[in-house]
């Protein structure tokens, strides 16, 4: 299929999990309207975060599950639920499952050595092994949603959630799959925590998991679902920069040819990728400024109320939907939001040099 | 749809650094699965595995993945003629599972000694899966589309089929694929305390077989668009004409039993490339040699194929299961299969399973062109992944 024949891609479910906003749709618009901050929490690093407390979390997974899931594949199975109810897609159907993290499931790691270092063999377990692997994430939550058809995990610093909703965007519009679930998730871990700051993220991190459900417009209007907003152009490409660093060159072509994919000229308003990490945000704005040139949108991102995760991401995704509907930007530090329109930009630049941008508009 | 060629190949295998040195072994059928050398293995039931004999390529600084992916890749783009112009646009796509994880647990288990655990730093920047497509872009300057795949043992495959979708697509002529990982104290405690692997060397599709035997090393591939690779003139050793990737959804580590999720990837595969069943002649398996994956798989290639119907052989034999890398060293190895006319043994195979109904070309290779050859590679979490490539 070239691009001419591609297909539209809209999003028809949306699963939030983290401190500032639990549930589907209906909580997230709500949120947005007047978005609160997650609660920062001592972490383990020199700053607080915004962790999601376990109450929170014990409410949305039932008790035998919670047992058997590690706490990030809770995280993306309570998110990933909350999407495919909304979305009302029959459990029957093909659907695909594209997860981004940046940093899997560290907890599990470090739990399965400590046990060979205080017992030796004898002390290893199987059943933490698997979740060393970074799928174990998309592992769990194929079975718990039956997603049967591609199913990827996307592990990319900064950008992992876009990237995912991207790669998911492009297998809906290629026409491979007719439904993919995609977003991202992240967890808190001390050490992790202690390994950022070590590499010189200055951000604030959080933790959670947002999904969407993607499908093909004519698929969805089909059979009656509820669209939520259109992903109207979807490029990745890279920058030069060393590993974890920040790059200096701002010419970039994805913002550009994203905007093309939609036929627009320029963004209304943007969701932006900023999380307190001072270079990589300035990197990121000028990239961003390059592109647009004259157009100067009204930009945003939620990174300072839920904190940096691969969740986050999605999360501008499914904001940038209700934007695009209500024609409201929300403030990045809780107040009241602006009045926009036109379509949005969701830009993501990770240290490393990864990036992403995504066309979001009305349907 | 654009035709994907696969125009150069890059390997660092047990077998050493080259593609060359993998096809020799793999020919021979000579099996590099030996005693453990670099982890601790004491109080284990199974302590070889298959390692890399040494590595020529990085400065000792960096992981030791990262010093196997760049030899690999390096290889592919030299042996592609990749000028500067191809890799600033080239996407790169990476399989990863352990990243560093090799140098980051020295670092911890030092420092779960109490004792002072130098190399923090670095050690940190390599943990992480993408730390090697981070590594290769910089140190190559592929400046393309750049992202990392885990999708446990197939991830080396899904690299190949990730690429082969961009270039379909239209987003990139060229792209730089494939898969990485070396040997990890995490990894192999972690079959070790699942009881998957097996004390002596692995035989695969054996009535013996008692599980898998650990691996390590890199493969690489340059895909590209049939009409780029024609204008340039680079040399095409195969195509890459279909992929399937597919999921069980039936349970975290094993496989379903039937092996719907596996006969569903290949034939997926068979329908991209347009190709009926009977054009395949060849099917490098996953072949763990675990007694429950041969006898699933083989079911579903049945299923799929017919029973006896194709040669099956698994690189496992004799390379061991290399993880991240395995999907991507394997389609090497399918490729070499078409272009040299020749199927690669299944090692220590000396007594056939019954219940596995091919022939599974025991320990000597077989000389015979095939047309269409298939490379299976699953997964953790059902993650099933087929590439079908036609000789060129």
């Amino acid at each position: 299929m070239s691009h001419s024949q591609r297909r539209g891609v809209v999003i028809t479910g949306v699963g939030v999990v983290n401190a500032a906003v639990v549930g589907a749709s209906p909580a997230l618009d709500a949120w947005l309207e007047q978005p609160n901050a997650g609660a920062r929490t001592p972490a383990g690093g020199a700053r607080p975060a915004v962790r999601l407390p376990e109450e929170t979390l014990s409410g949305l997974i039932d008790p035998d599950e919670r047992r058997r899931l590690a706490r990030v594949c809770q995280l993306t199975v309570a998110a990933a639920r909350f999407a495919v109810a909304e979305a009302g897609l029959e459990p029957t159907g093909g659907l695909g499952l594209v997860v981004g993290s940046e940093l899997g499931d560290f907890t599990s790691t470090i739990a399965f050595a400590e046990g060979y270092l205080s017992r030796g063999p004898a002390g290893l377990s199987a059943l933490l092994f698997p979740n060393t692997v970074m799928n174990t994430m998309a592992a769990t939550t194929a079975i718990a949603v039956a997603a049967r058809e591609l199913s990827l995990t996307i592990n990319v610093p900064g950008v992992a959630g876009e990237l995912a909703v991207a790669r998911a965007a492009a297998a809906v519009a290629s026409g491979r799959v007719d439904a993919v679930l995609a977003g991202g998730v992240d967890e808190l871990d001390p050490l992790v925590v202690e390994m950022l700051e070590a590499l010189g993220d200055e951000g604030v991190r959080g933790e959670g998991a947002t999904f969407l459900v993607l499908e093909s417009e004519t698929a969805a209007r089909a059979r009656g679902a509820t669209v939520r907003g259109r992903l109207a152009g979807a490029v990745w490409r890279s920058l030069p920069a060393r590993p974890w660093g920040v790059g200096r060159r701002i010419a970039s072509r994805a913002i550009v040819e994203a905007l093309a994919r939609a036929g627009r000229d320029a963004p209304g308003w943007v969701y932006a990728s900023a999380s307190g990490d001072a270079p990589r945000d300035a990197w990121e704005s000028g990239v961003r400024s390059a592109a647009l040139g004259s157009a100067r949108p009204p930009a945003v991102s939620l990174g300072g109320l839920v904190g940096h995760h691969a969740g986050l991401g999605a999360l501008h995704v499914a904001a940038a939907a209700w934007t695009a509907r209500a024609g409201l930007l929300p403030d990045g530090a809780g107040g009241e939001p602006a009045r926009v329109s036109g379509c949005g930009l969701v830009h993501g630049l990770g240290r490393g040099g990864g990036q992403v941008a995504l066309i979001v508009e009305a349907a | 749809m654009r035709r994907v060629l696969v125009t150069g190949l890059g390997a660092v295998s047990p077998f050493g650094a080259g593609v060359k040195a993998l096809w020799a072994g793999l020919a021979a059928g000579v099996c590099a699965i030996r005693p453990l050398r670099l982890i601790d293995a004491e109080g284990f039931r199974c302590r070889i595995a298959a390692e890399v004999p040494e590595i020529a390529t990085g400065s000792s600084r960096r992981s030791r993945a990262d010093r196997l992916a760049l030899g690999a890749a390096r290889e592919a783009m030299e042996d592609a003629g990749l000028g500067v112009e191809e890799r600033a646009n080239a996407a790169l796509i990476v399989g990863a599972v352990g990243g560093g994880m090799l140098e980051a647990e020295r670092w911890y288990w030092a420092r779960a000694r109490g004792e002072r655990a130098p190399g923090w730093a670095a050690s940190l920047r390599s943990i992480l899966p993408a730390a090697h497509a981070e590594t290769l872009a910089h140190r190559m300057a592929l400046g393309g589309p750049r992202h990392t795949v885990v999708t446990a043992c197939s991830s080396g495959a899904v690299a190949l089929a990730e690429a082969a979708e961009l270039i379909a697509d239209g987003v990139v002529d060229c792209a730089v694929a494939g898969g990485v990982d070396a040997v990890t104290r995490l990894c192999f405690m972690g079959f070790n305390a699942l009881k998957l692997l097996d004390p002596q060397p692995c035989r695969p599709f054996d009535r013996e077989r008692r599980g898998m035997s650990i691996g390590e090393g890199a493969a690489f591939v340059v895909l590209e668009a049939d009409e780029h690779a024609r204008a340039r003139g680079a040399p095409v050793y195969a195509e890459l004409v279909g992929h399937g990737m597919t999921t069980d959804a039936y349970h975290v580590t094993a496989p379903q039993p039937d092996g719907e999720g596996m006969a569903r990837a290949m034939g997926a595969a068979l329908a991209a490339a347009g190709l009926p069943a009977g054009a395949v002649g060849y099917v490098n398996a996953h072949g763990t040699a675990t007694p429950q994956n041969d006898r699933i798989e083989a079911r579903a290639i049945a299923r799929v194929f017919g029973a006896g119907r194709v040669l099956v052989s698994s690189s496992k034999s004799m390379i061991g299961h290399t993880m991240a890398a395995a999907g991507s060293l394997e389609a090497v190895a399918t490729i070499l299969a078409l272009t040299h006319e020749t199927v690669p043994p299944t090692a220590n195979l000396t007594t056939p399973d019954p219940e596995v109904d091919f022939d599974c070309v025991p320990r000597v290779a077989r000389e015979v062109a095939v047309e269409h050859a298939i490379s299976n590679s699953f997964g953790f979490g059902g993650q099933n992944v087929t590439l079908l490539f036609r000789r060129a």
